[in-house]
C-alpha cells in the first residue's frame, strides 16, 4: 500500500479546493444561464401567444385602448417579474387572472374618478387624443361584402358583450374567447366553479337575448 | 388559445369566430404597442429587482395629495373655502388613501391626476 505524503494530501485538497469547485461553478452558471434563456424564450412566445385576446379581453372591459394597452403591460410585468419560475402550465390562469384584477382596478379607479370629476370644476380637454394617421388609415380588404357584414357583427356582439356585467364578461371572454376551461377560468376569476359555470349561462342567455341564436 | 368544443352551440362557434376575426384586424399601432409591452416585461426580467424607494417615493406623494385634500375638507364651518361633500365623495377619497394606492400610482400617470386634484380644491 502507498503511503501518503504530506505533498500528496497537498496536491488533492488544492484540486478539491480549486480545480473541481471552479469547474462546477462554470458548468452551474452556464445551467442556470441556459435555463434563464430558455425561461426567457418560453415567456416571450406565451406572451406572443396571448397578447392579442388578451388585449382584446381590456378593451372589452375598459373600452379604452390605452387603458387596455396599459392593463396588457402591467399584467405581462407582474407575470414575468412574480410567476417567471412557475410552470409554463400555470402560465395562462395566473395571466389571466392578474389581468382580470387589473381590469377591475381600473374599472373601480375610474368608477372613483368619474365622482371626483363630477365634484370638481370643469377641466379643459387639452390633453385629449392626438389624431394619428397611421391608426386611421384604412386597410386593404380583398371582399368588402364579408367586411361589412362581419364589421356589423364586430360592433353588435363587441357592444352586447361590453354591456355585460362585469363577472358575466369574464367568464364569457375567458372561457368562449380565450378558451380557459371551466377550473382554470375559476381560478383565473378568483372563484368556484360553480360561480364559473352561472356566470357562463347567464351571459349567454343576456346575449343570445339580445343578438339572436346566430347574429 | 381559443379551442373549439364540440359542444358549442352555434351561437358560442359565432361569437368565437367574430372576435377572433375582431382580433385580427387589430391596428399596426396596437400591435407595435403590444410588442413593445411585451420586450419590455422581458426586459425587466433581466434587470435586478426594483428598488423600494422608487414606490415609495410616487405612493408618498399621492398619500400626501390625498392627506391634503382629507385635511382640505376638514377645515372647519365657516372657514372660507370649505365644501360640503357627499359621504361617497369621502369613501372616494379614504379608498384613494387605502392600501391599494400605491399600486394606483405606479405609472405615474395617476399620480399627475391627484395632484391636480389637490390643486383644483386648493385654488
Amino acid at each position: 500500500m502507498q503511503r501518503v505524503t504530506p505533498h500528496m494530501t497537498a496536491f488533492v485538497t488544492l484540486r478539491g479546493v480549486y480545480n473541481t469547485p471552479v469547474h462546477l461553478q462554470f458548468l452551474g452558471a452556464e445551467r442556470s444561464r441556459d435555463h434563464d434563456l430558455m425561461t426567457s424564450r418560453a415567456l416571450e412566445q406565451f406572451l406572443a401567444s396571448v397578447e392579442k385576446r388578451a388585449f382584446k379581453i381590456a378593451q372589452l372591459g375598459l373600452r379604452n385602448d390605452d387603458d387596455a394597452l396599459d392593463a396588457v403591460q402591467d399584467a405581462m410585468m407582474k407575470l414575468v417579474q412574480s410567476y417567471a419560475a412557475r410552470n409554463s402550465d400555470e402560465w395562462r390562469p395566473l395571466f389571466y387572472r392578474i389581468l382580470s384584477n387589473r381590469i377591475r382596478d381600473m374599472q373601480r379607479r375610474r368608477t372613483v374618478r368619474g365622482r371626483i370629476m363630477a365634484w370638481l370644476p370643469a377641466r379643459d380637454a387639452e390633453d385629449d387624443e392626438e389624431f394619428d394617421p397611421i391608426a386611421q388609415a384604412p386597410s386593404l380588404e380583398p371582399n368588402p361584402a364579408k367586411r361589412l357584414e362581419l364589421d356589423e357583427a364586430i360592433g353588435v356582439l363587441e357592444t352586447a358583450v361590453a354591456a355585460l356585467p362585469p363577472r358575466q364578461q369574464q367568464a364569457f371572454l375567458l372561457r368562449n374567447f380565450e378558451g380557459l376551461d371551466v377550473a382554470e377560468t375559476a381560478s383565473a376569476m378568483g372563484c368556484s366553479e360553480g360561480s364559473v359555470k352561472t356566470h357562463y349561462f347567464r351571459a349567454l342567455e343576456t346575449l343570445r337575448a339580445r343578438l339572436g341564436e346566430v347574429f | 388559445m381559443s379551442q373549439e368544443s364540440e359542444q358549442d352551440t352555434p351561437f358560442e362557434k359565432r361569437s368565437r369566430e367574430v372576435l377572433e376575426e375582431s382580433t385580427a384586424r387589430l391596428d399596426g399601432r396596437t400591435l407595435s404597442r403590444l410588442n413593445q409591452a411585451r420586450h419590455a416585461a422581458l426586459e425587466q426580467a433581466q434587470r435586478p429587482a426594483r428598488q423600494a424607494w422608487r414606490l415609495l417615493v410616487p405612493a408618498g406623494a399621492t398619500a400626501a395629495a390625498v392627506l391634503a385634500v382629507i385635511l382640505w375638507i376638514g377645515r372647519p364651518p365657516g372657514v372660507e373655502g370649505t365644501r360640503t361633500l357627499s359621504s361617497n365623495t369621502i369613501d372616494d377619497l379614504l379608498l384613494l388613501a387605502d392600501t391599494d394606492a400605491p399600486d394606483f400610482v405606479e405609472d405615474g400617470e395617476d399620480l399627475e391626476f391627484y395632484e391636480w386634484a389637490a390643486d383644483e380644491l386648493e385654488s
